[in-house]
């Protein structure tokens, strides 16, 4: 059984992060929304695997910081978080400066209105007829 | 052992210096790409030359595995190891009209080769977390190469890409998670070594499903592969293939190792084989309905790496070589094909005649396609037929299924893609679509690469068949990594 | 209807996670390489802060290849938003009070950045978290005074060549030991400021990297005009 205490609660957290992530990422209408949900899924992400690391009672990882022979928590999760975070950074930096050419270009973020109209200009771009909806493959 | 090492490194260190050297000498900057790449391949092919002594690991920093990093060479490994810098450079970009901004040119350079260096340590890495790492510098590098020519439809295309790309990272990233605190390592022979005890229950099969999920929007795999037609629709031709060739490829390859060395238990191979057999079915169906060229043969590359999963997931040697020929007859192949759908990117009713202005493309084309399909006796052929062989062998109702979807599926490629050899070769008074020397060049090199390997398929089958049983050898790998045996006990707790 | 699906969807996922979650044994979990690391890293590295010791020697190469995905981000984000049309809006002046500000969190920034890099090795901190203070240092002069940018030469320099000397260490090992990135020089005594071998110094190279990078990072997006299409 689960027993309620503060690490249980940090679990259901992070999960209900990344629970909030993927649930932004389905319902979201505007690509800077679907962004900061994956923000927030990052960070669920981010949470649970430090708390892999969790060892009860136990010291920081840093030699001379808690008493002599204590038991310290497992390094390994928080380098892999401090990488994680590190790549998540950039690649959230480089969405935004993709999602602030795509205004200027466009207008708008929605991304239904953004599908059309990647539709049409892709079309004129290539020259094929733009019929949206019709799918008769071509003769 | 520097000659593994030094092919990750070096184009790194040349993408770092890339920039500041485009400012003092723009020349320079221009051949460091291409020099690099060269040298790697040169290091990369010496292996081949020394006799087969078995695999071995390079380790990095000084520590053994599992405390450090660890690289695993196998015949398998080096064989993707060298075909990383090789397709990197046919696909530069040559071109010398810059409109005077040399310092786009040098993003454009670093991009490439941080993908190539990230590429040459995916196929050759042991450690889970250091797969991860280099995955997303993959996957981060390409972003950048994908928006490269600045329209509007470029950017919402990498757009979609990269918010699928980075949600199936965030699973990716909970699956280690799940797994390492399962078993507490990292490493991927500590981690087969302690998979049947540890990973055997639900929890190391969602963690399976997760990972897959994550590394699989690369590779292409049902149902995260929805970015790849506008991707490949609007990204430079070249960039296209080389995503399409090389870096899906690699991506199965990361799901091989995992299956191979960790998840050896047939669940896991279960789960491939369905999701294969979606992917191959929904990418030719589409690639049938598809009126672009990029699009089409981006489809049709989806259905194909359906069948490198389908092959993969048929236990044993068989499976390793079934996968690993439809790998690489479809590198080779798609990399020629998207040389030469630089020219032909319009709509597949404009290209119709162009086969009398440019009779030595539409006759590549036609070779690639018989090829594709599945025509004997050339290489496509043989790797459906490993593959088909495999799955009759198994005789288990999913994988007759699958059987019936592979041949379905090349039934509906023959179709559409004789369908386009059909448009090319009738008659017509559309303009010529002339190709670019570089394209057509490499194109027709691949193609003699293609005839070639019709003409020597026995012993390069041979050859094939002895690294798919090398890599597929499970006890070798943990041998190889843990020699003594020595490293893996749990150390006692707090002194 | 997209809705209710999205519910149930994300309903499925968590609760699978709940279930999953509660069988691993949290507080318990096999530390096989972890508690090696923790025995070994004192006397093996040097370092006493022990997460330091895994990011710079025993993973150091994951902390190289990390270093290149910012470097790639940071290169594409260039590569997409381009230099500033020289008919733009220029931007409003920020006011007497934004520039003071600025100047005076500048030096504190700066010094602040600088010790945690440089302490990296010994309490909590590192080249990352204290390359994104030098970033916000040098950022913090640039909105208090909006219209005026950090120089884009003098970045690609620092930026490029902090990053090949963090690859020149690892080479420098390499060669000299047999090894990339093996922690070279003398591990020095626990607790000192001159301890762990090159430690310190691939840290000073990561800040420098990190935090040049972010600053032309950010000097890039700031420099985009938000204007009409």
């Amino acid at each position: 059984m689960i027993q309620l205490d503060f690490v249980t609660i940090l679990y259901v957290g992070g999960i209900g992060l990344l629970a909030i992530g993927a649930a932004g990422l389905v319902i979201c209408n505007n690509f800077f929304r679907i962004l900061l949900a994956l923000v927030v899924a990052e960070a669920g992400v981010n949470l649970l695997l430090v708390l892999v690391g969790y060892r009860g009672n136990a010291a920081a990882p840093i030699l001379g910081f808690g008493p002599q022979g204590a038991q310290m928590v497992d390094p390994i999760p928080q380098v892999l978080v401090l990488t994680a975070i590190v790549i998540g950074v950039g690649v959230q930096a480089l969405a935004i400066s993709v999602l602030v050419r795509t205004y200027r270009s466009y207008g708008t973020l929605d991304v239904r209105e953004l599908k059309a109209r990647f539709e049409v200009d892709l079309a004129a771009e290539m020259g094929i007829e733009s019929t949206p909806g019709s799918e008769a493959p071509a003769a | 052992m520097n000659a593994v090492i030094l092919p990750v490194v070096l184009p790194m260190l040349a993408a770092f210096l890339m920039q500041p050297l485009a400012h003092i000498s723009a020349f320079t900057a221009r051949l460091l790409g291409p020099l690099v790449l060269a040298i790697s391949i040169a290091m990369l092919v010496q292996p081949w030359f020394l006799p087969d002594t078995g695999p071995f690991t390079v380790t990095f920093a000084g520590f053994v595995p599992p405390l450090g990093i660890v690289f695993y060479v196998d015949r398998l490994a080096l064989i993707f190891a060298v075909a990383v810098p090789l397709f990197t450079l046919l696909s530069w970009g040559w071109s010398t009209d810059t409109h005077g901004d040399e310092e786009k040119k040098a993003r454009e350079d670093a991009l490439m080769l941080l993908l190539a260096a990230s590429a040459t340590g995916l196929s050759l890495s042991g450690d889970l977390f250091n797969v991860f790492v280099f995955y997303e510098l993959m996957a981060v590098s390409s972003f950048g190469l994908v928006v490269q020519k600045g329209t509007g439809p470029a950017r919402i295309a990498t757009l979609r890409y990269l918010l699928i790309s980075a949600f199936g990272s965030v699973l990716a990233l909970l699956g280690i998670a799940i797994l390492y605190a399962q078993t507490g390592t990292l490493n991927l022979a500590q981690l087969g070594q302690l998979a049947p005890a540890a990973l055997h229950g639900p929890a190391g099969l969602t963690a399976f499903a997760f990972m897959l999920i994550g590394f699989g929007v690369k590779a292409e795999l049902f149902p995260l592969n929805t970015w790849v037609p506008e991707v490949y629709a609007t990204a430079p031709a070249r960039i296209a293939g080389l995503l399409a060739g090389l870096i899906s490829k690699l991506a199965a390859l990361v799901v091989l190792r995992l299956l191979v060395v960790v998840y050896q238990d047939t669940s896991a191979s279960q789960l491939l084989l369905l999701l294969g057999t979606l992917t191959l079915l929904v990418g030719d169906f589409s690639a049938w309905r598809s009126r672009d060229f990029p699009r089409m043969i981006g489809f049709s590359s989806i259905a194909q790496l359906g069948l490198v999963f389908i092959g993969f997931s048929i236990p044993g040697p068989w499976g390793v070589l079934a996968g690993l020929t439809v790998a690489l007859h479809h590198l080779l192949l798609k990399t020629g094909m998207f040389m030469l759908a630089t020219r032909w990117s319009g709509s597949l009713d404009r290209l119709v005649g162009c086969a009398k202005s440019t009779p030595v493309a539409a006759g590549l084309y036609l070779l690639f396609a018989l090829s594709l399909v599945g025509i004997p006796p050339l290489p496509g052929f043989w790797a459906k037929l490993v593959t088909l062989a495999g799955l009759a062998e198994q005789g288990s109702a999913m994988h007759l299924v699958a059987l019936g979807a592979v041949l379905l599926g090349s039934v509906i490629k023959a179709h559409y893609l004789f369908r386009f050899a059909l448009k090319l070769y009738s008659r017509s008074d559309h303009p010529a679509l002339r190709h670019g020397l570089m394209d057509l060049g490499t194109a027709a090199l691949i193609g003699i690469a293609l005839i070639a390997a019709t003409i020597y398929v026995v012993p390069i089958g041979e050859r094939l068949r002895a690294v798919a049983q090398q890599a597929a050898d499970r006890d070798t790998y943990i041998a190889t990594v843990f020699p003594d045996h020595a490293n893996t006990a749990a150390p006692e707790g707090p002194r | 209807m997209r809705n209710l699906a999205a519910l149930l969807f994300t309903g499925g996922l968590s609760f699978l996670l709940l279930v999953i979650v509660s069988q691993l044994n949290l507080g318990e979990t096999p530390m096989i390489v972890g508690q090696r690391m923790l025995n070994e890293a004192g006397a093996e590295v040097g370092a006493a802060n022990i997460v330091t010791s895994v990011l710079l020697a025993y993973r150091a190469f994951d902390t190289l290849g990390e270093l290149s995905v910012l470097f790639a981000a940071a290169t594409t984000a260039g590569l997409v938003l381009g230099h500033r049309r020289s008919d733009a809006v220029p931007d409003p002046d920020g006011g007497f009070i934004l520039r003071a500000g600025a100047d005076l969190l500048f030096p504190l920034l700066l010094v602040v950045g600088f010790y945690i890099i440089i302490y990296g090795h010994l309490t909590p901190g590192g080249g990352f978290q204290g390359g994104v203070i030098l970033a916000a240092a040098f950022f913090v002069g640039v909105l208090g005074r909006p219209g005026t940018s950090l120089d884009h030469g003098v970045i690609i320099f620092i930026e490029g060549f902090a990053g090949a000397s963090f690859i020149g260490v690892g080479l420098w090992a390499l060669f000299a030991e047999g090894q990339f990135l093996k922690p070279m020089l003398e591990t020095g005594t626990v607790g000192d400021l001159v301890s762990a071998g090159t430690l310190p110094l691939l840290s000073l190279a990561l800040g420098l990297k990190v935090g040049s990078e972010l600053a032309g990072l950010l000097t890039a997006l700031s420099d985009t005009e938000a204007g009409e299409p």
